[in-house]
Formats: C-alpha cells, sequence, structure tokens
C-alpha cells in the first residue's frame, strides 16, 4: 500500500468533514431548533470521548471499583466540584492516577 | 494592529488546559508510530497533515496490521464524522469569512477547539479562534515529536496510560457545563452509548454516541417545557 496516498486521502477525509458546513455556498438555513439541539453537541463530544477510556478496558466492560480509570475519574469530578478550577483538576488527578495504576 | 495580537495571545492561554491535556496524548501517537514500525518521518508527518489523534492513533495501528487502503480511509471517514457537527455549530459565525479564513479554521477544527469556542463566553473573533487553534496545532506537533523521540528511548511508552491525560481534562471542562437536567441527561445517554459501541468495537460508535446525546438533552429540554 502507497503510505503518501492513504495520508493525502486522510488528511483529505478529516479537512472536508471540518470544513463542510462552513462552506457558504451550502445551501442550509439552521432554525432555533436546530441551533438549540446543536447547543448539545460540546457535552455529548466530552462524554462520547472520555466514556470508552473510563469504563471500558480492551473492549470489554469494566466497571471493577478498582479499575484506575474509573477511580482517577471520580476523582476528578470531584476535584472539579469542589475546587473549580480546570487546569488543577487535570493536574492533580493525573498524578493520582499515576500513582495508582 | 494590538488588539489581534491580544486576540490571538487571549487564544492561547485559553487553550493551555487542553494543550496540557493533548501533550500526553501526542506523545503517545508519536511513540505508537515508532514502536510499530511506520518509522519517525512518517509518523510526525500524519500530525502535520491529519492533526487527528484518534484518526492517527488508529491508522497507525490498522497499518501495522496489514489493513487494505480503502478500509483505513472508511474508517477515518466514520471517526472523523463527528467534525462535521462542530462545523454546523459554527456556521453561522465562520460562513461570513472570506476562503482564506474559513480554510485555516476549517483545518483547525478540532474537538478542543469547537470545545474551546463553545464555552467561551465572549463574542466570536477570528483572531481569538486563530490563536486557539494554531497554538493547539503546534503543540500537537511538538508532544508527537516529542513522543518519537522518547518512545525510540524508552520502551513500553505507550503502555504507562498516558491517555488518561484527556480523561483528566475533558472531565474537568465538561463538569462546568452541567447545568440543567437536559445537558445532565445528555452527558448520561451519550457516555452509555459510547461504552456501548466500544464494547461492540463498532467505529461510528463516537458519531453515533453524540447524535444520541444531542437528541436525549433536547427532548429533555422539550418534555421540561411542556410541563
Amino acid at each position: 500500500m502507497n503510505f503518501w496516498l492513504l495520508i493525502t486521502g486522510m488528511a483529505v477525509a478529516v479537512f472536508i468533514s471540518r470544513y463542510l458546513f462552513l462552506e457558504p455556498r451550502l445551501p442550509l438555513k439552521l432554525n432555533d431548533k436546530a441551533l438549540r439541539i446543536l447547543s448539545y453537541s460540546a457535552p455529548a463530544v466530552l462524554a462520547a470521548v472520555i466514556g470508552p477510556l473510563v469504563f471500558t478496558t480492551e473492549g470489554q466492560l469494566n466497571t471493577d471499583p478498582a479499575n484506575p480509570y474509573l477511580l482517577g475519574a471520580v476523582l476528578a469530578v470531584i476535584l472539579m466540584k469542589f475546587t473549580g478550577n480546570t487546569l488543577l483538576t487535570a493536574i492533580i488527578s493525573m498524578v493520582v492516577f499515576m500513582l495508582i495504576r | 494592529m494590538r488588539s489581534i495580537k491580544k486576540e490571538l495571545i487571549r487564544g492561547t492561554i485559553d487553550m493551555i488546559p487542553l494543550i496540557v491535556a493533548v501533550i500526553p496524548w501526542g506523545v503517545l501517537v508519536g511513540a505508537y508510530g515508532v514502536e510499530s514500525g511506520l518509522g519517525a518521518f512518517k509518523t510526525q508527518m500524519l500530525s502535520l497533515t491529519v492533526f487527528a489523534g484518534t484518526s492517527q492513533l488508529v491508522a497507525i495501528g490498522m497499518i501495522q496490521a496489514g489493513a487494505g487502503f480503502i478500509s483505513i480511509l472508511v474508517t477515518t471517514l466514520l471517526i472523523t464524522s463527528r467534525h462535521v457537527l462542530y462545523s454546523l455549530a459554527l456556521r453561522d459565525k465562520i460562513k461570513v469569512l472570506p476562503l482564506h479564513w474559513r480554510t485555516a479554521l476549517g483545518f483547525l477544527l478540532t474537538d478542543e477547539l469547537f470545545v474551546n469556542t463553545q464555552r467561551e463566553d465572549q463574542p466570536f473573533n477570528r483572531w481569538y479562534a486563530l490563536g486557539a487553534g494554531l497554538s493547539f496545532y503546534i503543540a500537537w506537533n511538538l508532544s508527537t515529536l516529542i513522543g518519537i523521540i522518547a518512545g525510540s528511548a524508552i520502551p513500553d511508552l505507550t503502555q504507562i496510560g498516558l491517555d488518561f491525560a484527556v480523561v483528566a481534562t475533558f472531565i474537568a471542562i465538561l463538569v462546568p457545563m452541567v447545568k440543567s437536567s437536559s445537558i445532565l441527561t445528555c452527558v448520561i445517554v451519550s457516555t452509555a452509548v459510547s461504552v456501548f459501541c466500544a464494547t461492540q468495537n463498532m467505529q461510528s460508535g463516537l458519531l453515533l454516541a453524540i447524535a444520541a446525546g444531542m437528541l436525549a438533552g433536547y427532548t429533555t429540554y422539550t418534555a421540561r417545557r411542556l410541563k
């Protein structure tokens, strides 16, 4: 397989998906309902990215309380609730994760 | 001129928590590329041109496993399709800009840049978005480079749980976003669907989970208003 052809194809695929609706010639008008639905996209994205990292191990469901990803995630939620500091929460929970894993 | 510089810097500073999170992730991609036998140059080129962490990781794995051109490209399309939602959400703000701006911001439109524009409370500013997107692009490529170098020197660098950085930071950004029961419903549904799809090894799981979460949030919102 030609790697350079592949990387070009991948770059084009990713770019098109990111650019698609930024194109003004695409005839589309967003109504209030669509905008309301889209307002949920950021929390949905964040949850969908971390869900499998936290709750699965090598493709298997893992809700074992000793799962370090699960423990670290719970700690991060608690820290964020109490401190309200993004950077502090991220760093402390990363350090704790490295220590318990 | 002065306000351009100010906006570029403000965008960069607001992006710092997300940059901190992406460093271990970039290191992981760099180290994995070297470990899989793809080589330093090609691994770095992926970060420079494709600029999409999950797609890169999966592609490297598939190349190593000997997968074909078409199957890698289709997988990339499935993983990357969620970005269409971001371009839709930012459409009204960016479609009015000239082509070079649309192209630049489109290329830089990662999960992280999108999330940053959503949690920022000031009106959309192109220079602010460029500062945030560009600093993130540079951080992604430098961390890939660090991973390439460190991965050649330290064996098993890909096994030490670098991906937890994404979990920690995304949670820190997500928690303050949950301000209503409809957003909470969206988060729970999105998580549940993404976990289910991961156990079924579905490459389109990310998009399905996001769509399900958004619809669940909207349904909760309308149901509460009807009461």
